[in-house]
């Protein structure tokens, strides 16, 4: 597989600051696929997020050493906003995201695209296709400021994925919604997966990312202490530990252990879990 | 300080700046406002170009004043004449912070006399000429009553608009200083002159 | 057709002139009252009176009268009010009436006069402009005439601003309200009022800014190329008629002036 972002030994210290934000990160991001990223608050997530978009150092100034490749260029080279083009950015406050210089939704999500200078009637076309797509075409005429904030969240996200780029990182786009706002942005986060998009997503509710990550990154204190695949990240004990939330499911499981019953695979989702107990069930009962 | 500081006009509309010129217009509009909804005898119009020019320099002071004349003068076209005052107002303020005028309480005040002076300075040549020495603002009242005693004109508008522009841009300066230091110090950093309102470790 | 929806749609005539036309018409409406305010009849500046018909007129045709009355009246009240004292109070040339205490000198009048007048000639031209025309309109046209994207976005994110930071000083002044915070009494009272308000919508602004500057830089802000618009602002056709008719007054009004200047 290709790598989108490549971090090589980063560290990154904010301005003011003389203890990193995020230290010795070497990793890579491949494209294509749908990572999730946990940690407490603190540990460096939203850092993170920034040097791979390059807002670190061009925009929070501070000290960066090592390299954040995007695409096998270094985010430093990259002119002013060209990396707008290769990575979209959502991020939580879904208020602020709105332009302020637009009256309607239509308007809003088409702002970027006459930013890039397309044509109105090609910006026309991908503005409906998004909306479609984002189930916010009946908001069109709408003021963006008058929406509940997970309708504005949900058009922020429109207004990104209109520009067409190949790398999301989104961070924490729920923490500020309801449930029902939530569940529709994962719907739209979900789609972009099938569209073979590379996403990277901080985010707490880990049960959400345990139905639909493909690696899970875990950071520290600043470290990228655990990366792997979903299932084997999101079913270790050990990380509760270190104050990690695991998904309901994988909890579940270790109190079974530690009642005597161990699970031949920790769940991590709802179906897996029903799945297994349903197979250690039948077998009970088989030999009954 | 070996580093030569050569600003570009161009460098000092960082993003950070072009996003701060409307919340600073919008403040000047929201102060002048809430200062005659409270029946203050001041117009705390320049509140926004004060902490803007603090935070950007001149230039972007200098832009925040003449926009917010442009576009107060919409509703109110008096405003047109003063864009002069506004714009010299920014600019004075940003070149004083861009001097870090605003660090201790000599300069401070130093500082404040010069804003003070550049605004009665300004103003006062627009308030004769073109109005005749009664704007119809705050002060015309007492401007008219000192022009009804025989008193000189300039003396008028000079005596009467200067005392509470004094006490304007105190009030103003005060509110942005505060302002800025309760900001969190990295994001004040980001900004142009944001530096001289750090405390140096 | 979804862009359709999104035009701005004018069928009155005047209304619906270039943007940049209209600012053109405000020029030289503004030069021709300068001008006539020079011109005195009986030591006073008359011609100022009638010519002031114009805007009327021009806010009938095109069609938005009522709001520009409306807008005029905050204009009048300071253009009354300059008059009054100018009149009153300014001594010097022929003494024109005197009633009790009050005396009218012709210098007076006369700076009365020019002044107040000029005053609502200037606002009312602008009035007029801005009632017929959107910020967005204008700014579109402007950028098509040379100006900066730049400066575009500031004119119309300053637009919002004002309305979204006038609604929520109201929102942070009832909430300090109800925390106790007096804002009627005396003048300390009322100054120490303004404090409370004004201070979190300044901070919460500064703060969000950094956010608003990170996703307008997502939105390809900073990207240098030639940016397009879904809004097009067209011309109506009429656009040359209007700038010549403005020609001809003006140039009229001009020479005039300057006949009255050379024949004795």
């Amino acid at each position: 597989m290709d790598t989108a972002i490549e971090f090589k030994d980063v560290t990154y210290c904010y301005p003011l600051t003389k203890t990193p934000a995020v230290k010795n990160l070497s990793f890579k991001i491949e494209k294509g696929k749908f990572y999730g990223v946990i940690g407490a608050n603190g540990s460096g997530k939203t850092t993170l997020c920034a040097l791979m978009r390059g807002f670190a150092p061009d925009f929070y100034k501070g000290e960066l050493s090592g390299q954040v490749l995007v695409n096998g260029k270094s985010t430093i080279d990259y002119e002013n906003g060209e990396l707008a083009l290769r990575i979209g950015y959502v991020f939580q406050n879904p208020f602020n995201q709105i332009s302020g210089v637009k009256d309607s939704v239509f308007e809003e999500i088409a702002y970027g695209l006459e930013n890039l200078g397309v044509e109105p009637l090609e910006i026309e076309e991908r503005v409906v296709t998004i909306m479609e797509k984002t189930d916010i075409l009946h908001l069109a005429e709408k003021n963006p400021f008058e929406l509940s904030g997970g309708q504005q969240q949900r058009v922020a996200l429109a207004a990104i994925l209109v520009l067409g780029p190949d790398i999301f990182v989104i961070d924490e786009p729920t923490s500020q919604l309801d449930p029902e706002g939530t569940e529709s942005i994962f719907e739209i986060i979900k789609a972009m997966k099938k569209e073979q998009k590379t996403i990277i997503l901080v985010e707490h509710k880990v049960d959400l990312l345990a139905e639909s990550a493909d690696e899970i990154l875990v950071m520290a204190n600043g470290e990228l202490i655990k990366k792997g695949s979903t299932q084997e990240v999101l079913s270790d004990i050990f990380l509760m530990e270190q104050g990690i939330q695991l998904p309901q499911m994988a909890i579940l499981s270790n109190k079974l252990k530690q009642l005597g019953i161990g699970l031949p695979v920790t769940p991590i989702t709802e179906a897996q879990a029903t799945e297994v107990l349903q197979k250690i069930i039948k077998k009970k009962e088989g030999i009954q | 300080m070996t580093e030569k500081k050569k600003h570009s006009i161009k460098d000092d509309f960082t993003l950070l700046a072009l996003l701060i010129i409307p919340v600073a217009v919008a403040v000047n509009f929201v102060g002048g406002q809430l200062a005659s909804l409270l029946k203050l005898p001041f117009y705390l119009d320049t509140i926004g170009t004060i902490f803007g020019a603090m935070l950007c320099g001149p230039w972007v002071g200098a832009v925040i004043g003449l926009v917010t004349n442009l576009v107060t003068g919409i509703a109110n076209p008096v405003n047109f004449a003063f864009i002069p005052v506004n714009v010299a107002c920014g600019l004075v303020t940003g070149y004083l912070s861009r001097r870090n005028m605003f660090s201790t309480w000599w300069r401070w005040l130093i500082a404040m006399i010069l804003m003070a002076a550049t605004s009665i300075i300004t103003a006062a040549p627009i308030i004769v000429l073109v109005y005749g020495g009664v704007t119809g603002g705050g002060t015309s009242i007492v401007t008219a009553t000192l022009m009804a005693t025989g008193t000189n004109i300039w003396l008028s508008v000079m005596g009467s608009d200067g005392i509470f522009t004094v006490i304007d841009r105190i009030i103003s300066f005060f509110i942005s200083y505060f302002v800025i230091k309760v900001v969190p110090e990295r994001t004040v950093i980001k900004f142009g002159c944001g530096e001289n309102f750090i405390k140096k470790k | 057709m979804w862009i359709e929806k999104f035009q701005i749609k004018k069928t009155n005539r005047v209304a619906a002139l270039y943007p940049t036309t209209k600012l053109w018409i405000v020029f030289f409406y503004s030069v021709c009252s300068l001008l006539l305010s020079t011109v005195n009849i009986m030591g006073i500046p008359l011609l100022i009176i009638p010519w002031f018909l114009v805007l009327p007129i021009l806010a009938t045709l095109s069609g938005v009268i009522s709001q520009f009355l409306k807008a005029m009246k905050k204009a009048a009240i300071i253009a009354i009010f300059i008059f009054l004292v100018q009149t009153f109070i300014i001594p010097g040339g022929d003494l024109l009436f005197h009633f009790g205490i009050l005396y009218i000198y012709s210098d007076g009048l006369h700076t009365g006069v020019s002044l107040s007048v000029s005053i609502l000639n200037i606002a009312g031209a602008f009035v007029w402009l801005f009632q017929t025309t959107e910020m967005k309109e204008l700014s579109r046209a402007l950028e098509d005439k040379g100006m900066n994207y730049k400066a575009s976005y500031i004119l119309l994110s300053t637009m919002q601003m004002i309305d979204l930071m006038g609604r929520n000083s109201k929102i942070i002044m009832n909430a300090q309200r109800a925390r106790g915070v007096e804002t009627q009494g005396n003048l300390f009272v009322r100054a120490k009022a303004f404090f409370p308000s004004m201070v979190p919508l300044i901070l919460s602004a500064i703060i969000s800014s950094d956010d608003r500057a990170l996703a307008l830089s997502s939105k390809g802000f900073e990207i240098k190329c030639k940016k397009t618009h879904i809004l097009n602002v067209e011309y109506s056709g009429n656009e040359t008629l209007a700038m010549v008719i403005c020609i001809i007054i003006t140039s009229i009004v001009a020479i005039g002036r300057v006949l009255l200047w050379i024949l004795p």
